[in-house]
């Protein structure tokens, strides 16, 4: 008895003020808890940034944002779940895309059923676009287009590299990832010497890279997230072999990488979608720019590219509340109105231009890649968005001076 | 009955699904029970079963078009088939050793998935992109299924319990020394059970599949799974009927309240119920109970 | 290089990787071995002693910027410390309990340590990077990373040293003594709790040592223990469980297995071969490889 009225309660005592409630399963611990958290926060500074002038607001009145967010431990069953209990038992206005592509892969079943549109900024997997879903977007590319910038860079590079190898580890994004640089490889006529997908769960690396090693590529070309990326630079000092670039499609970009190596993390270069130098603004954040420098401020840290992704999603949900002139709680028939609406958008944000193609993935967004240059992370492409010029060749282990 | 009748009041998908879930993981404790709380054979590698019902369900549906109820069966049947054949080895195996076996064979399976389709150039598992069956809307079926499924489990645990079959089993727990000089074949019921285990594990495992509409391998083959069934099973009342029924359902229960929120947390309650079981309680929750009636 | 060289160079380098990796194998696998041939207890939380090592290595090196190789020290005692205090008051309980009964416990214990460190230090990977972190020297074609070099050599100290104290030494003696024949060895006056004490203290320094070396060349993360526990339990089944240079010798087999299945096929088969081996060994030599080993 007590159990179930425990579980009752959230419902009855809800409603004094008018707001929007929007829900997010994250994954706040498990293998994507780091990015689930940065995520979490970024989705709170849109939060936090909107409620200080009164919340969203629709003809004349303000209703503030309420944020819930759900702990998915990084499991995809979990977020299905989690997202179902948001939109049938919460009853939640809006839900917000999370972290991870499996998670949301299958948390957007949910809200497909639901008529839940939802926007993610942390999930790119090509997969995700292609069950003809109509109520999921994404504000990233996808991921074999988001490495796009980590190859074509190569025709920026004097001598032009020749020979290319691709390594990643075996889950959804890392291995679309390595497919799309095989693909990027082909149009750019680099021929590919050898590659190979690892279990995630592999600890020594060495043997695979002294393979590498012997094949000596140019460039090494890496799928990965946070924890394979500091795995393979430790080993690739460990087997002293310094490609002239390598590349990860995720993981240099959280500050972790450049904290826990330190020197050993220069020259590294990695897919990204957004930077502070690009010339990217809006009305609610200022330029991208000064997004950089607030977040600095309420965070200690600035952001990665994904944080800012969600907060380009949050964004255009928002947006589409304001010009359809909806108020709190949303029905159904709202919720399908922005989804239409949202098929419409093509806006410019901090984040850069977002509009959603026919199958939900943002066909605006070029991919640009970074490259760590004494300790810090600057656009090197493309040569538009460049802040300074890659170094290129890397200078190989035993040449740095330490 | 109660439970039978619960879908009439029509409540929200997310109670149909919290049941579910309920549902499944008290007959996945129940027929774990089977072999390691009957037989005293603690399997660490259960996983492995319920991993290879959710593949043989999702690509006999995918790939060969069988309708779900055909698929699930022959999951069951595939499973226990591979069961017979894992157990007539390693079940020559005692305690500790065999329970790394299953373990390895778990996590040898796992990685199989993984590599499979890479090795030998097919596409087969699909590895770490995973497997997404046709989505169903129906909430309620599941329910039910995973109801029925439940019930027939806890029956088949009552029924072995009582007869000849569950004796021989617990004569294994107890001596099998003896057992086995008292001329009881006890390699032909160790792997009978062990294969029943196995079919209802992997039964269950083919609902599951249909049920998430997506699974890949880190996912049903993990080895948390095998976990849980453990200190369910334990926490209940290993060895007998009930036990691992209450078990389940209170720990999933807890995992729905505060995992949500606390997964650390519980993770670390979940080791210290273990700790209080095997120090204090060896009989679980049901020992207690039967202990207090006896005291009267 | 030319097309023959570049073939042996290979070899070479597969070889000596997977004889370095066996070293660490080794290191972090004796403590488990003694742990178990002295007392029969197949200890669970063996990672998280390794995990414990790690994290204090790397915490006083991000901290205090210690080296960590001159940290190896309070690794160790860390890890004895914990260790000693579990087994006082914990298994103590259950060492005389049926083994299933331990290995439960231990799990437990796992589950819990595991998720403290979680709790304490969230999930987040981390890594000991020092300015010589990665620095090795090259014989010919062939490159040798030095800490993994320092690892293997302390391997191979360590399990003679426990080798000789086992024969030679006064307290070694009653250890081995109490392992072979508790019953003598109370008789004779050997107070069996105090050697279990120092036994257990003994296997987790050294398993935290090897924590602490593993830091500067891996990544470690709270959960990292069970991967590293099941492992171990490869090494020390391959060479023969309670065997000490049975560990020793498990490890550089493993090791040199996993690398050339990694340079020869793929790095994800090396994964599954570990297991495939151990279900096989198993079955067909329980002892281990060179016969040694206890069999329950």
């Amino acid at each position: 008895m007590t159990m179930i009225s425990a579980l009752l309660l959230p419902g009855i005592a809800r409603g004094q003020t008018a707001k929007f409630r929007i829900g997010c399963a994250l994954p706040l611990t498990g293998v994507f808890g780091r990015d689930g958290n940065l995520v979490k926060d970024a989705y709170a500074y849109w939060a936090d940034t909107i409620n200080a002038k009164g919340g969203i607001t629709i003809k004349g009145k303000n209703y503030p944002v309420e944020l819930l967010f759900f702990d998915d431990k990084s499991d995809q069953a979990e977020s299905a779940k989690l997202v179902e209990r948001l939109a049938t038992f919460e009853k939640v206005d809006l839900i917000l895309g999370g972290f991870g592509s499996d998670s949301v892969f299958a948390a957007s079943a949910i809200t497909e059923k639901y008529k839940y549109p939802m926007v993610s900024g942390g999930a790119s997997s090509n997969k995700l676009f292609e069950r003809g879903f109509k109520y999921y977007f994404s504000t990233l590319g996808k991921a074999t287009e988001e490495v796009r910038g980590c190859v074509e860079i190569a025709d920026m590079l004097n001598p032009r590299p020749k020979t290319a190898a691709i390594i990643g580890s075996d889950v959804l994004f890392t291995s679309l990832a390595a497919e799309g640089y095989k693909s990027y490889l082909k149009k750019l006529n680099i021929e590919l010497v050898y590659s190979e997908l690892f279990p995630l769960s592999l600890d020594d690396y060495n043997s695979l890279l002294f393979k590498v090693k012997q094949k000596n590529p140019d460039m090494l070309l890496v799928g990965s997230h946070l924890v394979v990326a500091l795995k393979v630079m430790k080993a690739l000092k460990e087997v002293d072999f310094m490609p002239k670039m390598v590349a990860f499609s995720y993981g240099p970009t959280v500050p972790d990488f450049i904290k826990s190596l330190g020197k050993d993390a220069e020259y590294v270069i990695a897919a990204a979608e957004w930077a502070p130098n690009l010339k990217y603004k809006d009305a609610v954040f200022g330029t991208a720019r000064q997004l950089n420098e607030a977040y600095f401020k309420k965070y200690g840290r600035y952001p990665d590219y994904v944080e800012v992704a969600s907060i380009g999603g949050a964004l255009t949900e928002q947006w589409a509340i304001e010009k359809l002139g909806l108020v709190p709680p949303l029905k159904e028939a709202d919720r399908v109105r922005i989804m239409e609406e949202l098929y419409k958008m093509d806006v410019m944000t901090v984040y850069g231009r977002i509009k959603f193609g026919p199958d939900g993935a943002n066909v605006e967004h070029p991919p640009i890649a970074v490259q760590v240059q004494n300790g810090k992370l600057v656009t090197v492409f493309p040569k538009d968005a460049a802040e300074k010029p890659v170094w290129y060749p890397a200078k190989a282990w035993k040449e740095r001076k330490q | 009955m109660l439970l039978l009748l619960f879908p009439l009041l029509k409540p929200q998908g997310y109670y149909f699904r919290m049941f579910s879930m309920m549902f499944l993981w008290m007959g996945l404790s129940s027929a774990w029970n089977i072999t390691s709380g009957f037989a005293g054979y603690i399997d660490f590698g259960a996983v492995a079963y319920f991993g290879i019902g959710n593949y043989a369900t999702a690509l006999l549906m995918t790939k060969a078009g069988l309708p779900f109820t055909s698929s699930v069966l022959i999951s069951g049947i595939l499973s226990s088939f591979i069961a017979m054949f894992i157990g007539r080895y390693t079940m020559r195996l005692r305690g500790a050793y065999f329970g790394i076996a299953t373990l390895a064979f778990a996590e040898a399976v796992k990685q199989i998935v993984f590599e499979f389709d890479r090795t030998f150039k097919v596409t087969l598992f699909e590895g770490s992109h995973g497997i997404t069956l046709p989505i169903v809307h129906d909430d309620r079926f599941f329910y039910y299924i995973f109801l029925g499924i439940l019930f027939f489990i806890v029956l088949t645990a009552f029924l072995i319990d009582r007869n000849k079959f569950g004796y021989a089993l617990k004569a294994i727990k107890e001596a099998e020394g003896s057992a086995e000089l008292a001329g009881v074949n006890t390699r032909r019921y160790k792997v009978a059970s062990y294969a029943l285990s196995a079919s209802l594990i992997g039964i269950l495992g083919g609902v599951n599949a249909y049920w998430l509409t997506y699974i890949s391998p880190l996912d049903v083959f993990s080895v948390i799974h095998t976990i849980h069934m453990i200190v369910m099973a334990l926490f209940g009342g290993i060895g007998t009927v009930f036990g691992p029924v209450l078990g389940a359902c209170v720990i999933s229960l807890a995992n729905e309240l505060i995992g949500a929120k606390l997964l650390y947390t519980y993770l670390l309650m979940l080791g210290a119920i273990l700790l209080v079981v095997v120090l204090f309680l060896p009989r679980g929750v049901i020992g207690l109970i039967s202990m207090k009636r006896s005291r009267r | 290089m030319e097309g023959e060289k570049a073939v042996v160079a290979l070899l070479l380098q597969a070889l000596v990787t997977g004889l370095l990796m066996g070293g660490v194998y080794a290191a972090y696998s004796s403590g488990f071995s003694l742990i178990f041939g002295v007392m029969n207890i197949v200890n669970i939380f063996h990672g998280e002693l390794i995990m414990i090592g790690a994290f204090t290595t790397y915490w006083l090196f991000t901290l205090y910027h210690v080296d960590p190789f001159l940290t190896l020290p309070v690794s160790i005692l860390s890890a004895s410390l914990l260790g000693y205090v579990i087994q006082r008051f914990l298994i103590n309980r259950v060492v005389e309990a049926p083994p299933m009964m331990s290995y439960l416990c231990t799990f437990g214990i796992h589950l819990i340590l595991a998720n403290l460190a979680l709790l304490a230090w969230s999930a987040d990977f981390r890594t000991v990077t020092t300015s010589y972190s990665g620095e090795g020297f090259s014989v010919g074609p062939i490159t040798v990373p030095l800490a993994r070099l320092a690892t293997f050599g302390i391997a191979i100290v360590t399990t003679f040293a426990i080798y000789w104290f086992l024969e030679k030494n006064r307290h070694g003696k009653a250890i081995r003594a109490a392992s072979q024949d508790k019953e003598m060895a109370r008789l004779v006056g050997i107070d069996i709790r105090k050697v279990y004490a120092l036994t257990f203290a003994l296997g987790a320094g050294i398993t935290g040592m090897a924590g602490g070396l593993i830091s500067t060349y891996f990544v470690i993360y709270p959960q990292m223990g069970l991967p590293y526990t099941i492992t171990a339990f490869c090494v020390v089944v391959l060479g023969g469980m309670g065997y000490i240079p049975g560990a020793l010798v498990g490890g550089l087999l493993l090791g040199i297995i996993q690398s050339l299945t990694a340079t020869y096929l793929t790095s994800g088969l090396s994964v599954a071969i570990t297991f495939i081996l151990l279900f096989i060994i198993l079955i067909l030599k329980p002892q281990g490889i060179m016969g040694r080993g206890a069999v329950e």
